[in-house]
């Protein structure tokens, strides 16, 4: 064969690969598929929800088949807009409570205001919040999770500590457990320095807020007094309870970690720490944070998924399955795998529950997640432990690159 | 047969010859549609999209409506004035020098090394060189944090016991200086392999006889290297100058996910994680773009020289 | 004769006797300085392995040890548990199978595509020659992550979203740039002497090429398909991105599960699936490691 005819035969050849490649292409959804994006940790912790949801839509909607992809947490944003580019974004997607103001902004999902939902008159104040821009609906709360103290039984009896009811006692009983165990890698309350989720909660504590909105425009609220005391009571509590580095985050060392390791008495996290505390399983309870005032919990941060319908969906179908998946029973199975469930009917007494019953939650701005990924509140906390800086000065400047953030 | 007789047979039989002088002289572009067929049609729009883009506000409000508006330079002027930008302009300029200087030097340095060893031993590290070149980056960036982590890492534990200085919990991660580090000794650990592998095989072409000449003249391994090795190996140098500096300019993955994606922040940015931070996780595509088509420029220039020496190498043919 | 060596005086005979003693004395140092440089060798074996060790024996340690304080080295309780538990999870399997083809595929594609670009670039003089050659390096230093978004949109107008038979295109189009250009360097090292050689006997030119070049080359194709394999097998970025349904998905976005919840990271299983997905990365490199010593850059040198 002429060589000439052998480089066009091969040209033509991989153009035909590529070809039937593309126009096999049969993976894209048929009409009547539902393609659902649910975060991992449904799928590690109650598959069995997804599933029984997704009969139970299949079931009411013959013809109808259900495509859950699950996906992670650090990526899934990326892939959103990617898909919201091309034009095949999913009919139903987990949002983190935090991530929905951007998108509820820009106009990414579709208006849920006319439909009902299960439960919709007792859901969650905290969470229902989230899901609501300029008045309409557009995300429906899904499950969510407060932070709690884990700690130590038996270190807490053998220093005499009972499980204290407001800061101060708490602060004492720090002191007390630090006393009997100096090493410089153990923390009676093991908090990472730039935990921002719990210092603010001090913030939250002591009257003060993140930011506020005046005339249309964000101001920042960090450098007034209420705040500033908050953060002074944040450095005071860290000072005297936690060993932990002043630099580092709440996951770099996981606290349980920590805990596991024999090197806190006490950790704050979400409730569902308790399932990595290595040895120390027999000796391990919960109690709720206590507040400066004696008696309330520490407002928490209300960490939590909603569901919403990204444009392009069909409304109708996504909102069937969406009902199906937050329905009573799915709602019990949830609860009883340790998370907090989307309506106030089903709330129970467990520590987890409780420590919701006060709640915080960032400033509803659609650049909010902005701030998050620039570390302004970390990067503040840091100076602040570390001393660089004063809280004063410290906080002025996050407050400063807050409001332009949240202004952008 | 007469001459005569001769080509018009030959005429008759094949085709004239200015077809075939056309059809000849349309080989090389044959050979060379297959790459533009795919390369166009798959990068032809991202790159088209790329460049308007960078003109455009277009946010994520402006993805949903799959329109942007118009506003000339703004995305580059905004860029261009941005402090930061140039912060970590400098910053990366550095931490590109660093790597692929430690990364062409360390590697040489190895594959002469492996010139030298017994056969099991040229063995077992040539398998240990192709070991650390197989593993994915983000799977390195995990054992490497999990081996620095401050907590139980075993590099504190190595140091301590080693009697180099008291590191147990030392935190690598606390100063910007210390967190660029461990991401350059990341870089350079994982990009070792392939230099080595390569400088190795590339000495192997070196005669010995020039080698032995040059050291029966009384020449030192420095001056063996400078006035016989190096010459030879030029064109490896060039090749893999221009694809290191390349590739550590715009380098993502290490140290996002390194140093951590809840501690990149302005006084850390590296140019790769500047452009995904600013453009993507701001969902500022316009200005991405901007960044994106800053940072080629700004590569090019970084190894202009070598790049101009490879391509003037073909001309010479 | 015999008698008159024997009748020879006695003094020349230590010469000898000192000419080996002189060459065993170098012989001992050149050994020693062998056993220096083995040691030397080895120690920077030990240092370059470590993460890889470090990442093996964590895989084999029960969690306990894990996460204990104390770091151990290798530990007394092996067990196999979190190698069970990698394959155990959803669509291993599946993913390998995935990653297998999606590699292969570019591979073969690209190697193929990329060497015809090269002889041309290499070989022929024709206008647009150098614009190619740079338009390739231009390739090569886009940053990806401008690209993402755009590509998935021209992917998506394709149908080939979460297909993958869009990740090979997409690889192809990453690995492509650098495999013209460095095939063109190896081809443009081959000495003219043998190409010229090949031509006395009438035959086209590419035929020439092809028949020739192809032998010489072979060393400097298979050492640029182990880099091009390695890439493709762990690339995350687009892989992630195009391919959504977890059947779907190549070994380093499955990996990405591990420690993508929100909950604890599961280090041990984290670590025996990486273990595994280096695997076939190291079979392929044995394969073929023995061509690569003879001409990584054989070509390139004499340019």
């Amino acid at each position: 064969m002429n060589v000439r005819h052998f480089a066009a035969a091969a040209l033509v050849a991989a153009l035909a690969v590529a070809a039937i490649g593309a126009s096999g292409a049969s993976g894209g959804s048929t009409a009547n598929t539902l393609t659902v994006w649910l975060q991992v940790d449904a799928q590690s912790g109650w598959p069995e929800v997804v599933a029984a949801a997704s009969a139970q839509f299949k079931s009411q909607n013959p013809g109808w088949d259900v495509d859950v992809q699950y996906q992670t947490w650090g990526t899934h944003l990326g892939k959103f807009d990617a898909t919201l580019a091309g034009g095949n974004a999913p009919d139903v997607i987990e949002m983190g409570n935090t991530e929905m103001t951007k998108y509820m902004a820009a106009g990414a999902f579709q208006d849920l205001s006319g439909l009902s939902f299960p439960n919709q008159s007792t859901w969650l104040a905290g969470l229902a919040a989230s899901g609501r821009y300029g008045g309409k609906l557009y995300g429906v709360p899904y499950y969510a999770g407060s932070r709690v103290v884990t700690y130590r039984t038996d270190l807490y009896r053998s220093a005499g500590v009972k499980i204290p009811t407001s800061l101060a006692e708490f602060t004492a009983a720090a002191k007390k457990l630090g006393a009997r165990n100096t090493s410089k890698a153990f923390s009676p309350v093991y908090v990472a320095g730039t935990d921002w989720y719990i210092a603010m909660s001090f913030v939250y504590d002591y009257g003060g807020k993140i930011a506020s909105t005046r005339k249309g425009k964000w101001v920042g609220q960090l450098d007034k007094p209420a705040a500033l005391a908050g953060l002074a009571a944040y450095k005071r509590f860290f000072d005297a309870a936690s060993r932990a580095s002043k630099t580092t985050d709440e996951a770099r060392p996981q606290p349980y970690d920590v805990y596991a390791q024999g090197n806190a008495a006490s950790i704050v996290g979400p409730g569902w720490f308790s399932c990595c505390v290595g040895n120390y399983k027999a000796q391990t309870a919960q109690f709720v944070m206590p507040s400066r005032t004696k008696g309330q919990p520490l407002p928490g941060f209300l960490g939590g998924s909603d569901l919403a319908v990204p444009i392009g969906a069909d409304r109708a179908a996504a909102a069937a399955w969406i009902g199906a998946f937050t329905d009573n029973a799915s709602m019990t199975v949830l609860r009883a795998k340790g998370n907090i469930p989307n309506t106030t009917s089903l709330l129970g007494n467990s520590v987890n529950e409780r420590a919701a019953r006060r709640s915080w939650f960032v400033p509803t701005a659609k650049n909010w997640v902005n701030v998050e990924n620039g570390n302004i509140l970390r990067t503040m906390l840091s100076r602040i432990l570390t001393n660089k800086m004063s809280i004063k000065d410290a906080a002025e400047v996050a407050s400063d690159n807050i409001a332009f953030t949240l202004n952008q | 047969m007469t001459v005569a007789a001769e080509s018009s047979t030959i005429r008759s039989r094949r085709r004239p010859r200015t077809v075939r002088r056309a059809l000849r002289g349309s080989v090389p572009y044959l050979l060379i549609l297959p790459v533009i067929v795919v390369i166009t049609a798959i990068l032809g729009y991202p790159l088209y999209k790329l460049v308007t883009l960078s003109f455009q506000q277009y946010g994520l409000p402006e993805l949903i409506l799959r329109q942007g508006v118009w506003i000339g330079f703004d995305n580059y002027s905004s860029v261009l004035q941005d402090e930061v930008f140039w912060r970590t302009l400098l910053r990366t300029m550095i931490f590109t020098v660093a790597n692929v200087g430690l990364t062409i030097v360390l590697g040489t340095s190895i594959a002469f090394l492996l010139v030298r060893v017994s056969t099991w031993v040229r063995v077992l590290l040539t398998a240990g060189l192709v070991l650390v070149w197989s593993m994915p980056a983000v799977v390195a960036v995990q054992v490497w944090y999990w081996m620095t982590n401050f907590q139980n890492g075993i590099l504190n534990h190595v140091l301590t016991e080693l009697g180099v200085g008291d590191y147990t919990q030392h935190d690598w991660y606390a100063s910007t200086f210390s967190k660029l580090a461990m991401v350059t000794l990341l870089i350079v650990w994982g990009a070792i392999p392939f230099v080595t592998i390569t400088v190795y095989a590339g000495l192997a072409q070196v005669p010995r006889e020039l080698v032995q000449a040059a050291e029966i003249d009384g020449a030192g391994p420095l001056r063996v290297f400078r006035d016989v090795t190096f010459p030879i190996l030029k064109p490896i140098f060039l090749i893999l100058t221009s694809l290191s500096i390349i590739w550590d300019f715009g380098v993502f993955t290490q140290p996002y996910l390194l140093i951590g994606a809840s501690h990149v922040d302005t006084t850390n940015y590296l140019m790769g994680v500047y452009v995904f931070i600013e453009g993507y996780a701001h969902s500022d595509f316009g200005r991405g773009a901007a960044i994106s088509l800053l940072m080629l420029l700004m590569v090019a220039a970084m190894s202009v020289v070598y790049v101009r020496r490879m391509v003037k190498m073909g001309e010479t043919r | 004769m015999s008698t008159a060596s024997e009748s020879a005086p006695r003094p020349p005979a230590p010469a000898p006797v000192a000419r080996r003693a002189a060459l065993v004395r170098r012989e001992r140092r050149r050994r020693a300085r062998r056993l220096a440089w083995n040691v030397v060798g080895l120690v920077v074996f030990a240092t370059l392995v470590f993460p890889v060790f470090w990442m093996i024996s964590t895989a084999l340690k029960p969690d306990t040890e894990i996460n204990s304080l104390a770091p151990t080295w290798l530990s007394t309780d092996t067990t196999f548990q979190h190698f069970r538990d990698a394959i155990a999870r959803p669509y291993f399997w599946d993913t390998v199978k995935n990653s297998l083809i999606v590699v292969g595929a570019v591979v073969a594609l690209s190697m193929v595509v990329a060497f015809l670009a090269a002889v041309a670039l290499a070989k022929y003089r024709f206008t647009g020659n150098k614009l190619f050659v740079v338009l390739v390096i231009g390739i090569l230093m886009l940053p990806q992550a401008g690209l993402v978004i755009p590509l998935y949109v021209v992917l998506a107008r394709y149908g080939l979203t979460n297909e993958l038979m869009g990740l090979v295109l997409t690889h192809m189009v990453i690995l492509l740039p650098f495999a013209v250009w460095t095939l063109r360097g190896f081809i443009l090292g081959i000495p003219r002497e043998l190409e010229e050689a090949a031509m006395v006997d009438g035959s086209s030119r590419l035929g020439a090429f092809v028949r020739i070049l192809l032998p010489l080359v072979a060393p400097g194709l298979v050492a640029t398909s182990v880099f091009v394999f390695i890439t493709s097998w762990n690339e995350y970025i687009f892989a992630n991105v195009i391919l959504t349904d977890q059947s779907n998905h190549t070994l380093t976005v499955w990996l990405s599960y591990f420690y993508g919840t929100s909950r604890n990271v599961d280090w041990g299983g984290l670590m025996a699936a990486s273990t595994l997905t280096a695997i076939p990365v190291v079979i392929f490199f044995l394969l073929v490691q023995r061509k690569i010593a003879f001409g990584l850059t054989a070509g390139a040198v004499k340019a």
